[in-house]
């Protein structure tokens, strides 16, 4: 499964119909995503984008069947999302990179195996090919405080590929890293993604991180959320830095910056 | 009260991938542990002697003023004469004499060897009272209606006097036809499980949202997110209470010992030399100074263990 292979969109991995989560608040009824419709295709790697409070993390959070929708549908893998999720189609990785400190590197990777019942050799094997992908076999039994920002999110990463999941939702999971750190995993997860053929759904605020990584852009906007703009990136894999120095690339990231802004607008003159 | 597991992480610039791993000092810890053990007891011996040269210093200038404050016609709150307070060496001395006119065993052999009946009781207690504990602790987790319910009952459970409880479960317990140190091993029980329940409780409820919300993505079991997130996450509160408990236990077994008539430890011995103050004053001092320490070694035992057991989290 290292061997890079370029994915192949085949059918749909994930189908949204008419999705909308109301929550109730002591101050009335918030409208946090309103009449969602979306369709992510197998090995996709599709980025939800928009400023905070667009509902875009409400939105991963319908499709990982951790938040269920007021109204709609959520199909996965040809299932609903539920089905789905007891099935074990998902890895999650987070903002923070949530990793357990009583767990060695390698124990932090068996975890989703071990809740699965996988037996202790299968497991060993399977969080090392893992760290292989990653890159950190060297720091298999390392405590995670002894990793660095971006290695603990990277374990996350091995950690949420670990049962190889049909879909990886990750939440913001290079927010909180300084731009070096960040440029390097966003490779990184480039190249695990297309070494896995997993479809992605990825929460982001970063405009060229978006373009960088995505097939699809999809611009979000606030209050209710809602889908506002589905902007297919062109640009060839494999990215590279290169890549964000080319003309197709600014292009492409000056055309989300204008959707993004015709999203704002409307917020920013009401105030 | 609980301790918060929120230690800043490592910012450190991320090292490129073949970056050899920093040296291992996992297997260092514990003879570090070690160390720092023997530090913390260093430091207690240092607080003991400022202690007793304060004593002393006391006793001087109450000798050299007639008890009277300095240049004032003001008593000293405490007599300084040798029935109230006896020298240090007087006190070290009664140690070194024989226990008793017709024993060959001196009062320090006498008095370790009670201490170490009260500290079997205590870790006894201890033991009972932090499975207790945490048995409550995880069943009010589990049932959170339970917990609102019972902890009224567990608070008042903990401001009832002991010197009130402590005859009725001996009475209680005696009549069953138990051995008096059960009794007192449940007194001692009795103290202990309380810090252990809300330190443990507090500690369940503290499980990082994150790990909850991944436990969830991977349909975990609520026993697995229990067994896997929520008790790993409480370790380190629940030794917090467990340190409490400590001090507790052996509090529980000397009271407990004072209410159980008849029967060995340190706590009666210090009832006997309370009895016979007049006559060897020195030797409820040697008393309450035996039991005192080793109720500071007994705590610190628990404290190694929980820094052995927490040490692999760090760094």
């Amino acid at each position: 499964m290292t061997t890079p292979t370029t994915p192949t969109p085949t059918g749909t991995a994930i189908r949204l119909a008419g999705v909308s989560k109301t929550f109730s608040t002591s101050s009335g009824d918030v409208v946090a995503l309103d009449d969602i419709d979306l369709d992510i295709p197998e090995g996709g790697f599709v980025s939800l984008l928009g400023p905070s409070g667009c509902g875009k993390s409400t939105l991963l959070r319908v499709i990982g069947d951790l938040v269920t929708p007021t109204t709609g549908t959520v199909e996965v893998a040809g299932t609903i999302a539920a089905e789905a999720r007891r099935t074990r189609q998902y890895g999650m990785a987070f903002q923070a990179p949530g990793l357990m400190d009583w767990r060695t590197v390698r124990r932090n990777i068996e975890l989703p195996l071990q809740v699965q019942g996988v037996g202790r050799a299968e497991r060993r094997q399977r969080a090392d090919e893992m760290l292989e992908l990653v890159k950190l076999t060297q720091f298999a039994d390392h405590r995670p405080r002894q990793l660095s920002g971006g290695m603990q999110q990277r374990v996350a990463i091995a950690r949420a590929l670990a049962m190889q999941p049909r879909v990886l939702l990750m939440d913001e999971p290079l927010g909180a890293l300084d731009e070096m750190n960040r440029e390097h995993l966003q490779r990184e997860l480039l190249r695990i993604w297309r070494a896995t053929g997993t479809t992605v759904v990825f929460v982001t605020h970063s405009i060229p991180e978006a373009v960088f990584l995505s097939t699809e852009v999809v611009v979000m906007s606030p209050r209710p959320g809602r889908i506002a703009s589905r902007i297919p990136v062109d640009l060839p894999y494999p990215r590279t830095d290169e890549t964000r120095l080319t003309d197709e690339f600014q292009a492409a990231e000056r055309h989300v910056r204008e959707r993004l802004h015709a999203v704002l607008e409307p917020t920013t003159a009401g105030l | 009260m609980a301790a918060t597991r929120t230690a800043p992480r490592p910012s450190a610039a991320v090292a490129p991938p073949a970056a050899p791993p920093p040296p291992v000092r996992a297997r260092r810890g514990a003879s570090r542990q070690l160390g720092r053990t023997l530090r913390d007891l260093a430091t207690a011996a240092a607080v003991i002697a400022m202690a007793l040269l304060a004593w002393e210093g006391y006793k001087a200038l109450g000798q050299a003023t007639g008890d009277l404050v300095p240049l004032t016609s003001l008593p000293l709150p405490v007599a300084t004469d040798d029935a109230a307070m006896p020298h240090v060496w007087q006190v070290l001395a009664a140690l070194a004499g024989p226990a008793s006119t017709a024993s060959d065993q001196t009062l320090l052999a006498y008095y370790l060897q009670q201490t170490s009946v009260t500290l079997r009781e205590a870790a006894y207690g201890l033991a009972l009272g932090a499975a207790v504990g945490v048995c409550l602790a995880l069943l009010m987790r589990q049932l959170p209606w339970l917990g609102r319910a019972s902890m009224p009952w567990l608070v008042v459970s903990q401001t009832i006097p002991l010197v009130a409880l402590a005859p009725i479960v001996v009475v209680w317990i005696g009549g069953a036809g138990f051995p008096s140190w059960v009794a007192v091993t449940v007194i001692s029980a009795y103290l202990a499980f309380f810090p252990v329940t809300l330190n443990t409780a507090t500690g369940l409820l503290s499980a990082d949202l994150t790990h909850v919300e991944l436990m969830r993505s991977v349909a975990a079991s609520p026993l697995q997110t229990l067994l896997l997130v929520r008790v790993p996450a409480a370790v380190p509160s629940f030794f917090t209470g467990l340190r409490l408990a400590a001090t507790a236990s052996v509090v529980g077994a000397v009271v407990g010992e004072l209410s159980a008539g008849a029967g060995l430890g340190i706590g009666r011995a210090i009832l006997t030399a309370a009895y016979y103050y007049s006559l060897a004053p020195a030797n409820l001092y040697a008393a309450v100074l035996v039991a005192s320490l080793a109720g500071v070694v007994f705590v610190q035992v628990i404290a190694l263990a929980e820094r052995l057991v927490l040490s692999k989290r760090e760094h």
